[in-house]
Order: C-alpha cells, then sequence, then structure tokens
C-alpha cells in the first residue's frame, strides 16, 4: 500500500542524539509557558545539545535532559525512566515548609479526628471547623461533604488546610468548591496550545462552577484556606477560585503555583516526559503559575520556637481570623 | 408481518440438503440463526410484487480477522506503536430494487481491537474501531474479459472509536470520529474449479468528502468537558483525512453456504490541527456467508423465475 498518500510525520533515532532530539522538539512544541518564564528554549538546545553522544550511557543522558527540563522551573514538568523520575523541587524547597502534620493532629486535634479516606476533620477549640484534604487525588462525593459540613454546622467558622496538597483531579476541586458557592460563578479560563510554535494559543474559554442543588449542604459561615508553598497545581486552582468568593480568606504562606495542565508524551527510548501544556488562567484572567498571594494582610509563617511548643501559628491566625470575623 | 421462509439457496433447483456433509448442515442451521433477523427487512420489501418482481438473493458474511497493526497519534505520542490487531465484520450485498441488473447495494459493519506497543515494549496503546457503511454500485460484466463483474459507486460510511494509552495522565485518549462519502469498486470473478462454485472478490474505497472530529493541537478533553465544542469538527478531504480500505477475498460454495477467506488492508491518515494520526492493518479474515432468498411460505419458484445475484 503505498504510503506516500500518508501525512508525514517526524520520527527520531533511538539513540541518545535521537532522544534528546525527540525530547528537546516535543516540549518545544508543547510547553505553555515559554514567554512568562522568560525561557529561551532555543538557546537551551545550544547549551545542551553538545553534551550529547553517541557513548553516553543511559544514566549520563537522564541526567543532562533532565537538567535541560529543570530550566523550565517547573514542578510539572517530569522525565520518567525505568531507573529514575526527575522533579524539578525549587518551586517548594526553596521556601519554609510551614507545615507540621504531627503538631496540628497531636496539639489541635488531638488525634480524634474523623477521617473520609485521606481527609480529615474536627472541631478545634474556640468552636472552629477544621478540615484537612491533604491531596486532591482523593475524591469525595457531595454525601461525604454533606456529612463533614453538617457535624461542623454549629461551628462559627471553617478552616480548610491545604497545605502540602500537591493538587490532583481538578473534578474533585469543582465538587468542594461547589458547596461555597451561592451563584453559578466564573471559575476561570483555559487556554491551549494550537500549533507548535511558542504563541500559539486559543482564545481563553470561560469555564463555571454551579452551587450544590438542595438538598447538598452550601457552607455560608466564613472560611479560611490554609495555604504553603507546597499548595500546587489543582490546590493552587482550588485558592484561586476560593480566594474570589466573599467571606472567604487565604492565610499562609504564597502558594506553589502549578497552573499548566500536564501533558503527557515519550521519547524513542520509552521514556515518559510531562509538562505544561494548557494554561488556567483565574477568574480575572491571570495566570497563577507563580503562586497565589494569601489575602492582604493574612501572610503568615510557621513559627519553628513556636511549634516546638506545640503551637501552628498559621492554624492560629486562622482561628483568630475567625474569631474576629463573626 | 407475515411468516416467513428463509431456505438457502444457490440456484432454484438446488434447495436439498441431503447431498452435503453433516457439518455443511450445522454450518447452515447456524447461519440460519444468525442471519434471520437480518433479513425481516427484506421480506417486507419483496412480499408486494414478489410476482412480478426478480428475486433478489442477499449474499451475506459473517467474518473474522485477525493480522497486525501499526498506529501513530501524535496526540498521544509522536511514536509508532505495533501490536496485534483482530476484528468482527458483517458484509451483506444485495441487487437494488429498482435496477437490479445494474445495480447492487452493501451494507458493512466492521468492528475491530488493536493493541500496540511502542518500540521498548514499555507502553501499550489500544484502539477500539467501529465502522458502519452503506454504498451502491452501478456493475458491468465484461464478458470479453471472461465474465468479470465490475461495480463502482458512493458509500456512506461512519467510523467511530478510540485510542487510549495508559501511561498519559491528562491526554490517556484520542477519540474519532467521522462520516464520509466515500468512492468504492470491486472486481468479482466466478469460476469453477474441482467442482465447486468459487469466486474472488477485490472491494476498495476511498473517502471523497466528509467531516470528522479531533480536538485542537494541546487541547485537553477535560476543556472539551468543560464546555469548550469549538472546532471540533472537521471538514474531511484528502488534504487532511485519507482512508483506504482494501478487501481481497475468495469464496469457496458449498450449496448455499460460502466459506471465505482472504486478505484486508485499512490505512487511515489524517492530519488536522498538527495532530498527525496514522493507523495501518494488515489482516487474514475468515469467515462464512451465504446466499439467501425471503419468501412467503408455500410459495415456490418457477423455473422461469427470474433471480439476480449480488455476485
Amino acid at each position: 500500500m503505498s504510503l506516500a498518500s500518508c501525512h508525514h510525520i517526524d520520527s527520531w533515532d533511538n539513540d541518545p542524539v535521537g532522544n534528546f532530539e525527540a525530547l528537546w522538539t516535543i516540549v518545544d512544541e508543547h510547553y505553555c509557558f515559554f514567554k512568562e518564564k522568560d525561557v529561551d528554549w532555543q538557546e537551551v538546545y545550544s547549551r545542551y545539545r553538545p553534551r550529547i553522544h553517541d557513548e553516553m550511557s543511559a544514566r549520563e543522558l537522564f541526567t543532562i535532559c533532565s537538567e535541560m527540563l529543570a530550566e523550565l522551573r517547573d514542578g510539572h514538568t517530569n522525565l520518567t525512566s525505568g531507573f529514575n523520575t526527575s522533579y524539578y523541587t525549587k518551586w517548594w524547597s526553596d521556601y519554609p515548609q510551614n507545615y507540621d502534620e504531627r503538631l496540628v493532629e497531636q496539639y489541635y486535634l488531638n488525634f480524634s479526628e474523623n477521617h473520609i479516606g485521606s481527609v480529615t476533620y474536627a472541631m478545634l477549640q474556640d468552636n472552629v471547623g477544621y478540615i484537612r484534604y491533604p491531596s486532591f487525588n482523593s475524591g469525595l462525593g457531595h454525601g461525604n461533604i454533606d456529612a463533614m459540613l453538617s457535624s461542623l454546622i454549629t461551628a462559627s467558622g471553617l478552616i480548610i488546610d491545604i497545605r502540602d496538597n500537591g493538587g490532583g483531579g481538578l473534578d474533585n476541586v469543582e465538587t468542594l468548591v461547589m458547596h461555597f458557592l451561592r451563584n453559578r460563578t466564573l471559575a476561570g479560563y483555559l487556554c491551549h496550545k494550537t500549533g507548535p510554535g511558542h504563541d500559539d494559543f486559543s482564545d481563553p474559554f470561560a469555564y463555571y462552577y454551579d452551587p450544590v442543588s438542595e438538598p447538598h449542604i452550601t457552607w455560608m459561615k466564613p472560611v479560611v484556606v490554609l495555604t504553603n508553598r507546597s499548595t500546587f497545581s489543582a490546590a493552587n486552582n482550588f485558592v484561586s477560585i476560593m480566594k474570589m468568593l466573599p467571606g472567604i480568606y487565604i492565610v499562609g504562606d504564597r502558594t506553589g503555583g502549578g497552573s499548566g495542565m500536564p501533558y503527557s508524551s515519550e521519547i524513542p527510548c520509552g521514556w515518559g516526559v510531562r509538562f505544561s501544556a494548557c494554561s488556567i488562567l483565574d477568574s480575572e484572567g491571570r495566570t497563577t503559575e507563580f503562586g497565589i498571594d494569601p489575602t492582604e494582610g493574612c501572610h503568615v509563617d510557621l513559627d519553628p520556637q513556636l511549634a516546638l511548643q506545640g503551637r501552628d501559628t498559621m492554624l492560629d491566625f486562622a482561628v483568630a481570623l475567625l474569631m474576629r470575623t463573626v | 408481518m407475515s411468516p416467513t421462509m428463509r431456505s438457502a439457496m444457490n440456484s432454484p433447483a438446488n434447495s436439498g440438503f441431503s447431498d452435503t456433509p453433516r457439518f455443511m448442515k450445522i454450518l447452515r442451521i447456524l447461519l440460519s440463526l444468525v442471519l434471520a433477523m437480518s433479513l425481516n427487512a427484506t421480506v417486507a420489501a419483496e412480499t408486494d410484487s414478489a410476482d412480478v418482481q426478480p428475486y433478489r438473493p442477499v449474499t451475506a458474511y459473517y467474518t473474522l480477522d485477525a493480522g497486525s497493526s501499526s498506529i501513530v497519534d501524535t496526540y498521544l505520542t509522536p511514536l509508532r506503536y505495533s501490536g496485534w490487531s483482530v476484528g468482527f465484520g458483517y458484509d451483506r450485498w444485495q441487487a437494488f430494487k429498482r435496477s437490479p441488473e445494474d445495480w447492487l447495494m452493501n451494507l458493512r459493519l466492521n468492528v475491530n481491537v488493536d493493541r500496540d506497543e511502542n518500540l521498548t515494549g514499555n507502553a501499550t496503546m489500544w484502539n477500539l474501531g467501529l465502522a458502519f457503511s452503506w454504498g451502491m454500485y452501478r456493475r458491468w460484466t465484461l464478458h470479453s474479459l471472461g465474465g468479470i463483474t465490475v461495480g463502482a459507486g458512493p458509500r456512506a460510511r461512519i467510523d467511530v472509536g478510540c485510542l487510549y494509552t495508559s501511561r498519559n495522565g491528562n491526554n490517556p485518549a484520542s477519540a474519532k470520529a467521522s462520516a464520509t462519502v466515500d468512492a468504492s469498486a470491486y472486481v468479482a470473478r466466478k469460476f469453477t474449479l474441482w467442482g465447486k462454485t468459487m469466486g474472488l472478490r477485490y472491494t476498495t474505497s476511498l473517502p471523497l468528502a466528509g467531516a470528522f472530529f479531533s480536538p485542537d493541537y494541546g487541547e485537553l478533553y477535560y476543556e472539551i468537558w468543560m464546555g469548550n465544542h469549538s472546532g471540533l469538527s472537521h471538514v474531511a478531504w484528502w488534504g487532511n483525512y485519507f482512508r483506504w480500505n482494501n478487501d481481497l477475498m475468495a469464496d469457496i460454495r458449498f450449496g448455499g453456504t460460502v466459506l471465505t477467506f482472504g486478505y484486508r488492508c485499512d490505512l487511515l491518515s489524517t492530519k488536522v490541527s498538527h495532530i498527525n494520526t496514522r493507523i495501518v492493518r494488515h489482516a487474514f479474515v475468515f469467515g462464512i456467508g451465504g446466499e439467501w432468498i425471503s419468501m412467503y411460505p408455500g410459495r415456490r419458484l418457477s423455473a422461469d423465475t427470474k433471480i439476480i445475484s449480488a455476485f
């Protein structure tokens, strides 16, 4: 059969040069934040390409390719081989962690919190509700959220602690956000690549979230969302939406960002590559790739000295804020 | 609808089972059961004018195919995957009612499943495809070439399917859907060998125009799910949508039952929104079929009854 009638598809050899070229090209054609991050990808190529030669080992190639991907400064970028996975960590490792799980569980929850999957909830002293959502990979149904909110219904305010929440499913974000909406709400905009050029982007597409319908519970009291630099990706998206809602405060440290929806591909040797390809903007059309600041006047870090005395200064700040608000 | 009798026939004078081997009887019975539903509509169309219209037997095949496949879909990966392919097909031919000497109609249904791996074998891609088509052929018998029959005509075709690879997170699948008008042709030749009636048949089709589905270059299905449906359908033409389906089949007749086998080659090559897809399948095809007439109970074929077969 004549393959001349087929459309041309690029291919690369399965050798160090071919794999490097494939990786560079895939990122070149699909990555969505070159401009925001002021990354000259062609210049990156010219620096890394001379380091590639056919005699190098797979581990050497992996190391160089990982270093090249780190130039993107993107926590959504990974190179995955059979012996290692590369991560870019500086979006959180250069900052204080600002979260100590044991501190909260021991001194605030007394190890008596309720669990729904990986999500925990309890009533704190001062009559403030507390929900710990460690990862949006864990799904909650509306019934689960109803159960949590109804058990905290007498609280004067609610704290949703998403420190160290590295993201997960956007559908789980939507499910949770719906319980804090009064009306159909602009959640943000989606923007995808329309071609391999660095400026080939679609018009932003507005997407909306609807409130839960009765008999599900809508939380109308003040809310604090606790964040740190490890609040990333879908959790960052959660913050970008919640921050726009009335009566909701973002407390803690700036989030880690990660507003690009990751896209997967692979290179001839079978290594997988993952990177940001579709940008999510907040409801005002701004990128949140570099993180989201807390509500004005609500930036607070965990004091390590007080932590040794059993105090989470971020959580204390949140409780005090809610007590002032009601 | 009146009750009907369906009998396997090769000619008016040959309607018995008595001189066929036992396994052929079983084959016929099984085939009768499978084909029974598909013939109901045919019966209704033929009964009104059974006395004046020629009989138009239905030639139908049920086939299984197995072979190799090769897939590239740059929405999922730029790498070529290769592996095996299996499929099921239903192929129904009948002379067209209004001009049975000159026109044939053909209905086809194909389901295929492919399982392919990348070069290093550490990732798997599945392809599920469903194709339905209906076409008409203007046919000519070339007596100067030993009675070869050739036909050509339009075909309407609908394809749906999905490629899936588990290694991808937000882009694990690439949905396929298209509706096209194809140009289709066939060449057929009947002959007798070792006392058996045999046939060779080659069919081919190419899309002329239509529409097909594709997400945008870097558009994730999440965005489509959230309601962005713009730019998903595309006008199909040879520049962006090329498909070529080929079947080369041989038939061996055992009374009214046909044993069919052959080779199938399907090619799909698309390029839209900077996304390339190429799927090539080669398969050996094996199946059974038969030529069938639907009649009222009690009706008999007279010696001068005209029967116009598909082949």
